[in-house]
Formats: C-alpha cells, sequence, structure tokens
C-alpha cells in the first residue's frame, strides 16, 4: 500500500558531540507535537529517538536519524558509522553497558539504552557489522491516536 | 471566553516603539510585531515575565492588584513573599518591613516563611510516600506549571500536588480570621506581595482549586515606595519592633525565595536545583526524554535565582540574595513548624491540590493528519527558502517561527525584507 503523505527529515549525529546530546529528539518531538500526535505517543518516539541519537554519541564516529512520518506510523532510522556491536543479545539486555567512566558521570550508561528503545516502539530491527557499524529502524504506530 | 484578559502582562501601545527586545527573549515565542507595536499571543505566554525584564521603553505593564482595589475590603490582610526582606538595606530587619507595612495600611500581617518551612515538610512526607515515579517537580513557580501544561503535558502526573505556601497560608488565614476578629469573612481581603506577575493569574485563574484564597497581589514594585516611606519615618516604631518582635522567622523557609532553597529544607532526599527559563527548559526537555530518574525532587524556577530574580522586584536579585542569605545563616536551621502540625494538615489533605492539573493542548498545525504532514513538509521548504538571519524585522522572532505563522495563514513570506527585496 502506498502512504497518501510522508513527512522526511534527516538529521545528522556527530559522535562524540556530547554538548549538542538531544538536540536532534528534540526537533523531532517538536515535529511530532506539530503534526498532532497524541503526547504520549510522542513522548515514547522522544525517548527512543534520545537513546539512539546518544548511542551515536557516545559509541560511533558519526551517524543520522531519518524520521519518516506517514498517517500511520512514525518510522526512525538511525545509522552510525562505527565500533559496530559485537554481541547483540548481550547489549540489549537490560544493565549491560560499555559506557565509560565518563559516560557514567554524565549520567548515561546505565545499560538500559536498547532495552528502553524497544520498550517504547512497536517494531525495532537491530542490524550491526563489527568494524562499521549499527542500524536501528524503530517504528511506533499511531493508527487512530491522533489527540 | 474572554482570554485575551487572563494575563497580567500587556503592551503599553503608547510607550511600544516595535523593536525587537521582548520578540527575541520570549521563550514560548508568543509574541509578534503587528503594525509596528508588539502584540502578546495569548494562548502562548505563560506569564514569565521575560518580556518585561528585556523591554528597554518600559512598555510592558504589569496589572497587578494596585492600592486603591484594596479599599473594596474593611479588613486588609497582607502576606509578603519572603524576597521582600532582600528589598531594603542590611539594616532593616525582616519584623522592621512587617511593621511598616502596617502604616502602610494594612490591618494585619502574616509571615510567610514559617508556612515555606510547612510546605517543605509537606513535600518530604509526600516524597516518603510516593516512591515512584521519579523526579517529581515543585509545584511552587506557577510558571512552571504553566510551562508543563502546554510544552510537557506527559510531565503534568509529575508535579507534586501541594499547594504553594501563599495559598497555604491564605487558606488558613481565611478559615481563623472571621472568628478570631470577629469580621464578616466578606470584609476580609487576603493580599499577596510578590516579585511575580504571574501570581495574578494563579489568582484570578487558580488550575489546581476551585477558588484562590487570595484577593489579590500587590507588586514589590508599587509597594516599595511607601514602605520605603514608612520605614524612615517611624523610626521609634523601628525600636520597638526589634525590641518586642511579635513574629518567629523559619531560617528553613526564608531560603525558599531563592533557587535551591525548596531542596535545602529536604534531607536524605536527591535534589536539583534549577533557575532560569532557559535551563529550566532545557532540563525539562531531558525530564521529558527519560533522564533524571534518579532524582527525587527537581525545583525549577523560571526566574534567575529564584524568586529574588522576579520581573516585579525592586532591588537587584544579587543584592536580595545576599541580604537573604545573611538573614537565613542568622536564623541557622533550626525548625519551628511543629511536626505534629504538619502531619495533622497533612493527613486531613488541608495542602493538597483539590483539582487536579489539564494539559492545555497546542494547536496542531492541522486537525487532519494528512494535511498536517503536508503542511510540515511545506513548513520545511519555506524555512530553506528564508534567509535565516533570525532580525525580526518581519514581526516574528525568527525565521522558522515566520514560516510556522505562514502555514498556519497568519503572516505572509512577503512579511520578509528579504524577501521582498528578491522579488523586486
Amino acid at each position: 500500500m502506498t502512504e497518501t503523505a510522508s513527512f522526511q527529515q534527516e538529521f545528522k549525529v556527530k559522535g562524540g558531540d556530547f554538548s549538542r546530546g538531544g538536540e536532534a529528539s528534540c526537533e523531532i518531538k517538536n515535529l511530532l507535537r506539530d503534526l498532532g500526535l497524541d503526547p504520549h505517543l510522542v513522548r515514547r518516539a522522544a525517548i527512543a529517538c534520545y537513546e539512539a541519537e546518544m548511542n551515536i554519541i557516545m559509541y560511533a564516529w558519526q551517524g543520522r536519524l531519518d524520521l519518516l512520518v506517514t498517517p500511520h506510523r512514525i518510522r526512525i532510522i538511525a545509522e552510525d558509522k562505527g565500533p559496530g556491536i559485537p554481541d547483540i543479545k548481550q547489549a540489549m539486555r537490560e544493565g549491560y553497558s560499555t559506557a565509560t567512566p565518563e559516560m557514567r558521570e554524565l549520567g548515561f550508561g546505565a545499560g538500559m539504552g536498547l532495552a528502553n528503545i524497544k520498550k517504547n516502539t512497536d517494531t525495532f530491527r537491530i542490524r550491526s557489522k563489527v568494524g562499521h557499524g549499527t542500524r536501528l529502524e524503530l517504528t511506533i504506530k499511531t493508527n487512530g491516536r491522533k489527540a | 471566553m474572554n482570554t485575551e484578559n487572563r494575563h497580567p502582562l500587556h503592551i503599553n501601545a503608547k510607550k511600544c516603539v516595535g523593536c525587537v527586545h521582548c520578540l527575541t527573549s520570549c521563550p514560548t515565542k508568543a509574541i509578534r510585531i503587528k503594525d509596528g507595536k508588539a502584540r502578546i499571543i495569548s494562548e502562548l505566554c505563560i506569564d514569565c515575565g521575560e518580556c518585561m525584564r528585556f523591554c528597554p521603553q518600559d512598555a510592558i505593564d504589569s496589572h497587578t492588584t494596585s492600592f486603591s482595589d484594596l479599599n473594596a475590603f474593611k479588613y486588609k490582610v497582607a502576606i509578603p513573599a519572603t524576597v521582600l526582606y532582600g528589598q531594603f538595606d542590611n539594616a532593616t530587619l525582616p519584623n522592621e518591613i512587617l511593621f511598616a507595612l502596617r502604616r502602610v495600611g494594612f490591618d494585619s500581617i502574616y509571615e510567610l516563611s514559617t508556612i515555606c518551612e510547612l510546605n517543605t515538610a509537606a513535600t518530604e512526607k509526600f516524597l516518603k510516600g510516593h516512591p515512584r515515579p521519579r523526579p517529581f517537580i515543585a509545584s511552587t513557580c506557577p510558571v512552571v506549571v504553566r510551562l508543563i501544561q502546554r510544552r510537557y503535558p506527559t510531565l503534568i502526573d509529575l508535579i507534586v500536588p501541594i499547594e504553594p505556601p501563599r495559598e497555604i497560608a491564605a487558606k488558613i488565614l481565611r478559615a481563623n480570621l472571621p472568628r478570631v476578629l470577629k469580621v464578616k469573612p466578606s470584609d476580609i481581603g487576603i493580599i499577596h506581595i510578590t516579585p511575580c506577575p504571574a501570581k495574578m493569574v494563579s489568582i484570578n485563574y487558580p488550575v489546581s482549586m476551585e477558588k484562590s484564597y487570595l484577593d489579590g497581589a500587590i507588586s514589590i514594585r508599587d509597594i516599595y515606595k511607601p514602605v520605603l516611606q514608612a520605614l524612615r519615618q517611624s523610626k521609634d516604631e523601628a525600636i520597638m519592633s526589634r525590641l518586642f518582635p511579635e513574629t518567629i522567622f523559619s531560617g528553613i523557609g526564608l531560603g525558599t525565595a531563592l533557587s535551591g532553597g525548596e531542596t535545602r529544607g529536604l534531607k536524605n532526599l536527591r535534589t536539583v536545583a534549577v533557575s532560569g527559563i532557559q535551563d529550566t527548559i532545557r532540563v525539562l526537555n531531558q525530564v521529558e526524554m527519560g533522564m533524571l530518574r534518579d532524582v527525587d525532587l527537581l525545583e525549577c524556577m523560571v526566574c534567575p535565582d529564584g524568586c529574588v530574580g522576579g520581573p516585579l522586584a525592586v532591588e537587584n536579585r544579587f543584592m536580595a540574595k545576599s541580604r537573604i542569605l545573611r538573614l537565613v545563616s542568622h536564623l541557622g536551621e533550626r525548625s519551628v513548624v511543629d511536626d505534629s502540625d504538619t502531619n495533622s494538615l497533612f493527613q486531613k489533605n488541608f495542602m493538597s491540590f483539590t483539582h487536579s492539573l489539564k494539559p492545555v493542548k497546542s494547536t496542531p498545525l492541522d486537525a487532519d493528519p494528512v494535511r498536517a504532514i503536508q503542511k510540515a513538509k511545506q513548513r520545511n521548504r519555506i524555512i530553506k527558502e528564508l534567509p535565516g538571519k533570525d532580525c525580526g524585522a518581519c514581526g516574528a522572532p525568527d525565521c522558522r517561527t515566520l514560516a510556522d505563522d505562514i502555514i498556519r495563514g497568519l503572516a505572509l513570506l512577503t512579511d520578509c525584507p528579504f524577501m521582498m527585496k528578491e522579488k523586486k
């Protein structure tokens, strides 16, 4: 089925750029709100985006968030060029983290990231190649959840 | 419903020259310049008073209670915000200031620091009884509550549902004064003295109760001169008030005029104190994105350094802060509120919100999801077309907001002087 309308926007994320961490997610959040989506849906998307954005900032060299909104769903692709995840199963476990002490000092690395993304989305796909990068594809259904 | 008059801040068209200072300082982008004058978009305004701070023409009036309004009451009661004690010189003690208020025309004055301490104790009890969710957000600053209702609707349930000290104080007085003074309830006027324009809205249009227990709010700015005169004229009374202090002050409570004051009184809890509108927005964004879950109480005050930085205060906030800190250290950490009093009021839910807070919906680009998506795309195209100088010459605070206004049918692309030039 072809969608009748779709909104697409790409947000670049730079690895290591902690000072601007969360800006892309914040912009996505405001955009979804402008589209009239239910605030709780917007918040779920914002939390998922934020975790994905921070993962890129913390671990990767560079990456992007690609947002696609249709009347029925929100799709976010978070793709990065980075070290990749050797053991995805382990990385998905709550509490598992490879965050450095510096990251922990900033309040990250509680080992909730990927698990938290999954919890806040309807579909979650992850692909990673060690030494190349990681790609997340997330969707949140918005059918009939218009505010 | 006339929403225009809900806000205390009004542009004085005679003084406004249509410059862009208020435009760019407004955190919710609620101001536009139309026909050479600033206009406030009522539904977006959160009454923070930033525009007032930045206006070089003094063209933004704050409609608070005036002295003549007090004549409607036979018996006039004042509840001054503790910020008032920081407005006069170091030699002027709080007791003298309270005494001077009597000369200004109030029949009795009730001091707020004890109630501030009571409020802090009640907040502590609430937090201990509610281990989840985290973080809770203090409800003391009315602008924070309004901001959350509009911009962070999913955080509404995190607001501590306890009334601020001024309302608790007025509620206690309203319940007891008619009997104590043998005066008809309607003859008693309870007035807050405040550095904050938003208090007027929380009194006239309360969100967490049916009706405010206060009858009005006088700004420190308006009452400053009469109080100063009274202080000068009554040297003998000042000596008397020093020798026979009528009021017990709470050091814990007095500190709440400053950012971090409320959290300082909370022992054994993890707290974060934020002040200033931009930092408040930043930290609320973080909370919305799932951070600060290990914090028990987040105290946000939109004025810099807390209520001492209120736009209707007279003394600069650094001097006021220094004086209040001096009083706080002089009074010490000793608690003046009896634990059993706190317990009994807390158990009766005397201090609790009686109405649950409701979110205020923002207007989407379009009610229809397909059209909203199309409009968002169109808006992005317009943003790319605009010069991105954010000069404000079009009357909107920045290019992005102009694009938004154009999409919503409130402005034209040709409002931008750079676009006009290109056309020619």
